[in-house]
């Protein structure tokens, strides 16, 4: 009997990779369950995605136990990574385009009957698609990066806080694999909950801070209001659907796709309609949206390589990564889509108004982060999956850029983050690497004419004019692009370029005493108490102090980053620029779209597609019609929705496959697809033109810039910008106040009447004790006599009850 | 009966380890005597191997039919085997140390030379194999007769490892209590299979089945049951046979209270399977549900609902760890009669009460034991003129241990939380089934209570999981120091390790309990169990005892 799963328990710690492969090959092929829609099985390798990382998780564990003092488990996690790379890469070259699961172990089966419904099944195995490819291949290649960054980045901590560090990184890629990777939605749950984890783990990273502890703390809360949205959508996917296994449940919601396409939204029921609106809040909280965008910004306080990883490219994409994987669940809903449109848009625009007004590099990247997100999901409500996920990629490849760079400059000032008491970093000695790194990610984030960035924006910006009803979103962003280059140049102008000065941050490190850096002029000496202001991240546990007092004299030298931190710059530099070369390439599978290039080619083979692969439509058909349609007329098949009387935007994929015949949508008269590589060109010169003017221009001293000058004009308007729109102390207001408040009477409560009910109920069994005690007095004959009257009562009793 | 010896490999193989363990315990040279226990851990390992390949109903063994044993459950041995080695191996390095510690310090400090006369090693450990081997015998009973010799088997040793377990006088008395009750409880069934054969006028279960189906169960064979049950109750220590107890578990050392809280327990379960098996799961409202006889029913009913809130409310109310997990033992007993009473349903795991009973003993018996391996990894000096180290058990002496030993500490917090339910570990999957079995079988109250008694429990698991977890230690309590014996702090590990690593492999198990679970009479093949085991299941269905042919 038990062979199997002895099998399982008995593996042989001695056995080589070839046969935990084999062993894995043996439970891949026995099929768990009995569905009806067949299963191509998927590469078994793929199952190393998720198993590298726990690896690396084992091996940094074991470096704790044995107290290792050296570089040693960063380097081992960069491996491990690396592997893991290495496997999606052969995945995605091995890939045919179509959906395969790689069945890893029957992790849950439970039936209590036969009908469909009556099953809950959520296996170990991962769903392989494009989708999930391309996001592996980014996560992982980016998590391999920035962990060799880090390894240079964290080398002050080395011992029991480096291992812990990187132990966190491990778990987090796991997590991100399970997210991405899962065949249903408790397995996404599950990498869901992980990222969420070692994203508070990571935060509080320097636990010994209140400040990082409580923005961990914010980020896991925050977090959690979502995760009841997600939550309750997947239950009610499972309750509806009767399944969590996504390719059963897009099976179920064909009928209802049908429906969708005819515009018959009335006789899809509410609850359907419910389950895309519930997990569009998961989404949100995850993805840093409205109104659960705050505590994104302050998990800035978590280490720079954190934020660059989990915090602008790959964890906080996983809201995108739901909407786009269960999109065929989104159409389903007259008010999902639009929603998620709105809600994105309107994050865009305040995150950047935010992010204009801030002095802290980090923080400006931070709601440059948010604003992005919102792009995205702006992207994936006016229906152009495909260049939301382009926008995911590129942005996590200049984002991280920026982090990094951004993460270099912090490292070498002494945790300076502050852009008035930084100028001219870039051409400092040794600095080059940083200042181009910096160039190359502002160029993107501002959407310079053919960089990726601006490549992948302009796909989201002309598809919202295109989409019915959607132009006001369009002009929201188009609005929110200008801010962008403005504020993203504000950063390189001042920090990057201009005079040379600097002023360190209040955290100093050992081992300054290198010699980069001499040929600075400027003035040195900050009070610690000047520059608390804005110092972030950094905090050094250990014997700093004393060093602290001596260093922040006249003997503060930058000191400029080291091989594996400039090494990783340059890569992504390079990757960054070549992304735009993406945009060219042809799709890689066969019968892909004419244009938009090899993401939006994977992406629309897959779920995320709005017609998806399960459709009766062939799928080379149906992206011509949809995606194109617009350019060369829709081909008929779908239903010509001229009822009229429909609402604006709703009937959204009838409404793009068949009324842009008539062109439904256009910028001012002209095709958005062909006018909005100028205007969004001509809006990111003119905001890049602002900033030089601003912040550059007649600039002497790192200080003073025309800006400061121009501030008072806009009145409290600025002032409000800078506090954040006061968006903290309103949820503190409206949510927490309130709350604590109603805590108190529940605590109140609680003392007076449930301790009371608690006193009252415990006393029942002491009662009952004291009444039984003769018997419980430890006497033999007691006992004896306790059984034999407790046996014939209940005898008894049964006999009366019974034998009537 | 001669060939029945051949499905007894896993017996007959421990039966020989026991023999070389009692000679080998006495040896005069001290790597030998030291040996005894791996010898007894190879023995289990080599059952456990067997019970794998022999027993009948497993792949590739030989097959189960009415000449060879009982036919009713026709998959449930070779499982019950297997989670009976299982869980003996993981007791075993637990009772090291148990006994003899005095002796051999003596021996060591060279005030002494070893003397075979003061050393208890050899027949503590013979005795633990031989409570084991009773245990398989259970398992593999077909005969009233059969069953009641395995089951004092299984119940004699238990007695005698007791009172040797320490030298203080509890110990003693304790085991002087336990025997005296466990004689009222053997008699008490014993009485029940006399009922049962004069009802009957036979000792074979399966002929008991064949003729409680053909012709009716008379009252006097109703008697006889409820007598068995309640005779069994006591092995199982279920409400009213549950007095010993709190008083056994604690005067005993915690490496036998733990082996105390698992193998009668099972005896017990497996025994009540078995004889209630012989009327089925086939009576209810129009003569053809899915439930037992109405007064086997409500018998269990109410002694399930009674044991579980009994053992929980006098839970909540203990500051001994010891009692406290004595009365959750109880507690869990209360839980697992509830898959007794939902029967196999229709073969499906979440349907299937008997399932549901054999993978909680699994969960239950792993979880148990890091419990207990907890409090025995951790000990205080003796006090000045005491010779006896004293072992801790008051909730408080737990506070912190979690920095100070970190092992039994995260031990202690893992398992606690797993017996409390919580959902990744094992103890989630274990009691899942419990309920959605109850809950198909139409046992809506007592599921309810179920679930009322799973919250009341959490009021001192969560007290077992925080001491340890989040209190600092107490100020005024004596310093205590690891037990010199690793072999407890790796059982707490490996314990602790299966809850994790057994939750995990959920799935697999489920499968390989619901196979175990089938009653003949429902027995149908269900389309994922068929896939998932091709090869067992061709075996199965070649079985003549599973296709009726009795």
């Amino acid at each position: 009997m038990p062979s199997a799963f002895l099998g399982v328990l008995v593996l042989n710690p001695a056995s080589s990779l070839d046969s935990m492969l084999d062993s894995m090959l043996v439970l891949a092929a026995t099929p768990a369950t009995v569905a009806k829609a067949p299963i191509i099985a998927g590469d078994p390798l793929a199952l190393l995605v998720p198993a590298l990382p726990i690896l690396g998780l084992i091996l940094c564990t074991l470096c704790a136990i044995f107290r290792v003092k050296s570089k040693l488990p960063a380097f081992l996690t960069v491996a491990c990574l690396a592997g893991a790379f290495v496997v999606t890469a052969k995945l995605f070259t091995g890939h045919d385009g179509g959906v395969s699961i790689a069945s890893g172990f029957q992790w849950m089966t439970l039936s209590w009957g036969e009908e469909p419904g009556q099953r809950f099944i959520a296996d170990f195995s991962l769903y392989l698609d494009s989708l999930t490819i391309l996001w592996m291949l980014f996560v992982t290649g980016l998590a391999t990066l920035i962990a060799l960054y880090a390894s240079e980045y964290m080398s002050h901590d080395v011992g029991l806080g480096y291992c812990r560090f990187f132990a966190a990184f491990n778990l987090f890629v796991f997590s991100m694999a399970c997210l991405v990777m899962g065949d249903n939605l408790l397995l996404l749950f599950l990498g869901w909950e992980g990222v969420g984890l070692c994203s508070y783990l990571l935060i509080g990273y320097f636990y010994k801070k209140p400040s990082a502890v409580a923005a961990a703390k914010k980020a896991f809360i925050m977090n959690r209001i979502g995760d009841v949205g997600l939550i309750l959508g997947v239950m009610l996917t499972f309750v509806h659907f009767g399944s969590i296994e996504y390719r059963e449940i897009f099976a179920a919601a064909q009928p209802y796709i049908d429906l969708a396409k005819a515009g018959k939204f009335s006789e899809i029921p509410a609850i359907v309609q419910l389950i895309p609106i519930l997990l569009a809040v998961g989404a949100f909280g995850k993805s840093a949206q409205l109104p659960l965008y705050v505590w994104l910004p302050d998990a800035m306080e978590g280490p720079t390589p954190v934020s660059a990883l989990i915090h602008a490219a790959t964890m906080v994409t996983a809201g995108v990564y739901l909407v786009a994987r269960t999109y065929p669940l989104f159409l389903l809903s007259e008010y999902a889509l639009p929603i998620v449109a709105w809600t994105g848009a309107l994050t865009a625009l305040v995150a950047a108004t935010i992010g204009m007004a801030q002095f802290d590099i980090k923080r400006i990247m931070a709601y440059s982060t948010v604003s992005q997100l919102g792009y995205m999901f702006a992207g994936l409500g006016v229906l152009t999956s495909t260049g939301a996920a382009f926008h995911v990629v590129t942005h996590a490849f200049f984002k991280a850029l920026l982090f990094l760079s951004c993460g270099a400059i912090m490292h070498g000032f002494a945790g300076q983050l502050d852009l008035r008491k930084l100028s001219g970093v870039g051409f400092m000695k040794g600095w080059g690497v940083v200042g181009l790194g910096m160039f190359v990610g502002c160029m993107n984030l501002a959407g310079f004419p053919f960089t990726a960035g601006y490549f992948s924006k302009d796909m989201i910006l002309a598809e919202a004019f295109v989409t019915p009803g959607m132009a006001p979103i369009g002009w929201i962003l188009l609005l929110t692009a200008g801010l962008t280059a403005y504020y993203t140049f504000r950063v390189f102008f001042r920090v990057v370029v201009g005079p040379m000065h600097y002023e360190p941050g209040d955290e100093l490190h050992h081992a300054e005493e290198d010699s980069h850096g001499h040929d600075h002029h400027g003035a040195s000496e900050a009070d610690a108490a000047h520059a608390a202001d804005a110092a972030h991240g950094h905090a050094h546990t250990h014997d700093d102090h004393a060093h602290h007092e001596h260093g922040h004299g006249a003997h503060f030298h930058p000191h400029a980053p080291g091989w594996a931190i400039n090494t990783v710059l340059a890569t992504l530099s390079v990757a960054s620029i070549a992304a735009a070369g993406l945009y060219f390439v042809k799709s890689p599978y066969e019968g892909g779209m004419a244009h938009g290039g090899a993401v939006p080619g994977m992406v629309e083979r897959s779920s995320a597609a709005f017609e998806t692969p399960f459709s009766h439509h062939g799928v080379g058909e149906s992206h011509e019609t949809i995606k194109e349609g617009g350019h060369e007329g829709a081909d008929g098949h779908a239903p010509a929705h001229a009822e009229g009387g429909a609402p604006s935007f709703v009937p959204t994929s009838i409404a793009k496959s068949q009324g842009e015949a008539a062109h439904a949508g256009s910028f001012l008269g002209w095709d958005p697809h062909k006018v909005m590589y100028y205007v969004s060109g001509v809006v990111g010169f003119v905001g890049i033109f602002i900033a030089f003017i601003l912040h550059y221009a007649g600039r002497r001293t790192a200080a003073t810039a025309r800006a400061d000058a121009l501030l008072p004009a806009f009145g409290p308007l600025a002032g409000w910008a800078q506090n954040k729109w006061y968006v903290d102390e309103l949820y503190d207001l409206v949510v927490r106040t309130p709350l604590w408040i109603v805590a108190n009477i529940f605590h109140l409560f609680d003392k007076i009447v449930i301790d009371g009910l608690v006193r009252l109920v415990g006393g029942i069994p002491r009662f009952i004790g004291g009444m039984v005690r003769p018997t419980q007095s430890g006497e033999l004959h007691g006992y004896a006599a306790g059984m034999a009257a407790g046996v014939a009562v209940l005898l008894f009793l049964v006999f009366m009850l019974t034998m009537r | 009966m001669i060939e029945r010896l051949a499905y007894l490999w896993p017996e007959i193989a421990l039966f020989a380890t026991t023999c070389i363990v009692m000679v080998l315990g006495l040896s005069r040279s001290f790597a030998v005597r030291k040996a005894t226990a791996g010898v007894a851990g190879l023995g289990l390992l080599v059952a456990l191997y067997l019970a794998i390949t022999t027993t009948p109903g497993t792949v590739g063994g030989p097959l189960v039919d009415a000449k060879h044993g009982q036919s009713f459950l026709p998959t449930m041995v070779p499982f019950a085997k297997c989670l009976i080695c299982i869980v003996a191996l993981i007791l075993l390095p637990l009772l090291a140390g148990t006994v003899d510690r005095a002796e051999e310090a003596r021996v060591a400090s060279g005030r002494g030379v070893f003397n075979p006369l003061r050393s208890n090693r050899a027949e503590f450990y013979s005795f633990f194999l031989f409570s084991i081997t009773g245990l398989l015998l259970v398992a593999s009973a077909d005969d009233l007769i059969w069953l009641f010799l395995a089951l004092e088997l299984t119940s004699l040793p238990t007695y005698v490892m007791v009172a040797i377990s320490s030298s203080r006088h509890r110990a003693q008395e304790a085991g002087v209590k336990y025997f005296f009750l466990g004689a009222l409880g053997a008699a008490m069934f014993l009485y029940g299979f006399a009922l049962l054969y004069g009802a009957t006028g036979t000792t074979n279960l399966n002929k008991i089945y064949d003729i409680f189906t053909a012709s009716g169960i008379s009252t006097l064979g109703m008697l006889g049951l409820l007598i068995t049950l309640f005779g069994l109750f006591f092995k199982i220590a279920a409400v009213p046979m549950h007095f010993y107890t709190a008083d056994v578990y604690q005067g005993a050392a915690p490496g036998v209270s733990a082996m105390l809280a698992f193998v009668p327990k099972t005896a017990g379960f497996l025994a009540i399977l078995l004889i209630v098996g012989t009327v089925g799961w086939r009576f209810g409202p129009e003569g053809a549900g899915t439930s037992l006889p109405e007064p086997v029913r409500i018998t269990l009913w109410v002694v399930a609902a009674l044991t579980m809130t009994i053992g929980n409310t006098l839970a909540v109310m203990q500051s001994s760890a010891k009692r406290m997990l004595a009365y959750s033992s109880i507690a869990h007993s209360g839980y697992m009669l509830v898959g007794v009473i939902a029967g196999p349903g229709d073969a499906s795991f979440s349907n299937n009460g008997i399932a549901a009973v054999l993978f909680y003993l699994l969960a239950y018996g792993v979880m148990n034991v890091g419990c207990f391996a907890a409090l025995a990894a951790i000990e205080r000096k003796p006090k000045a003129g005491e010779d006896e180290v004293r072992e801790i058990d008051h909730v408080d002496d737990l506070r912190g241990i979690c920095r100070s030993h970190p092992v039994a500490g995260w031990t202690m917090v893992i398992c606690a939380l797993s017996l409390l339910g919580l959902p990744p570990l094992l103890g989630f999957f274990g009691k899942l089934p419990l309920f959605t079995s109850a809950v198909s079988a139409g046992e809506i109250p007592l599921v309810i209570v179920l679930g009322l008694n799973s919250a009341i429990a959490a009021f001192y698991y969560l007290r077992l999981m925080a001491l340890p977890l989040l209190e600092e230690a107490h100020p005024r309590a004596e310093a205590t120091e690891d037990a010199p014996f690793a072999a407890r702090r790796v059982a707490g590990l490996v314990s602790a390790g299966g809850v994790v690593l057994l939750a995990v492999l959920a799935g697999q198990l489920m499968t390989q309990s619901e196979i175990a679970g089938r009653y003949m009479p429902q027995y149908k093949p269900a389309a994922a169990a068929e896939q998932s085991q091709p090869s067992l299941m061709d075996a199965l269905q070649a079985v003549p005892g599973v296709t009726g042919g009795r």
